[in-house]
């Protein structure tokens, strides 16, 4: 409880509905900074999927709303984004949960646990 | 495809978005482009990318805008299923149904009297349809 109030977020999934996109850009940044272009890059090598640029852009402009990113100064035209500590936390949150769900479709699967 | 032409794709469906939204990323989504035109990625893929995002960006953005137009969605829908719009204020249930009472307790004749409906024309009011 103390946690939860600790981290303003309230426990709460608060990506559940922001989409497939935003969970990889948090994953993805979760290992540091990195610009547009990196982040497809990123994505692909660890998720297989390559995100479209209007997909990226509207997931990092939902993001920075939510406060679960914010954008770095700029050298050029590449803007990097790094995740805040509201991200991680949301990020956190959304992993225990796909891992709950995870674990009872193995057991229900006959798999076993993790 | 020339790298200008494929360009001008992008470009185009980057002015589909937002100002809001274009002054924010505009210039980081023209050079994310170029990188990916660069690495093979077809333009026309790119900027149909683009123009989805910027369907979705306009329908997020304005929420009231948003709103308004379900509100007409809705209304357009309800009249063309021939809905009458006095059934969306908030005493048209109680109207409606004493005007059907009325129009039951009433029926008018199947063809119109020449003489009584000739005077309530030029009356011009509609509760003076039909005597008492």
């Amino acid at each position: 409880m103390a946690a939860r109030e600790r981290d303003g977020m309230g426990g709460q999934d608060v990506l559940r509905r922001a989409g497939d996109a935003s969970v990889l850009i948090l994953t993805s940044l979760a290992a540091g900074a990195k610009h547009g272009y990196a982040l497809i890059q990123d994505i692909k090598g660890f998720s297989g999927l390559q995100l479209g640029p209007g997909t990226l852009y509207g997931a990092l402009d939902r993001l920075e709303r939510m406060g679960l990113i914010e954008a770095l100064p700029a050298g050029d035209r590449r803007q990097p984004y790094r995740i805040t500590a509201a991200g991680v936390v949301a990020l956190r949150a959304h992993l225990d949960s796909i891992e709950r769900v995870s674990s009872v479709g193995r057991l229900r699967l006959g798999l076993g646990g993790i | 495809m020339p790298a200008s032409r494929s360009m001008r794709l992008v470009t185009s469906a980057l002015r589909c978005y937002p100002q809001r939204w274009r002054s924010r990323y505009g210039d980081e989504a023209t050079e994310i482009a170029t990188l990916l035109i660069r690495d093979g990625t077809p333009a026309w893929s790119i900027a149909w990318s683009y123009l989805m995002g910027a369907a979705r960006a306009r329908l997020v953005t304005k929420p009231r805008r948003r709103l308004g137009a379900t509100v007409g969605a809705l209304l357009l829908a309800a009249g063309s299923l021939g809905v009458p719009l006095a059934l969306f204020s908030s005493s048209a249930p109680a109207n409606a149904a004493s005007a059907a009472h009325a129009h039951a307790a009433r029926p008018r004749p199947a063809v119109a009297h020449p003489r009584r409906t000739a005077p309530q024309h030029r009356g011009g009011r509609a509760g003076a349809l039909w005597p008492t």
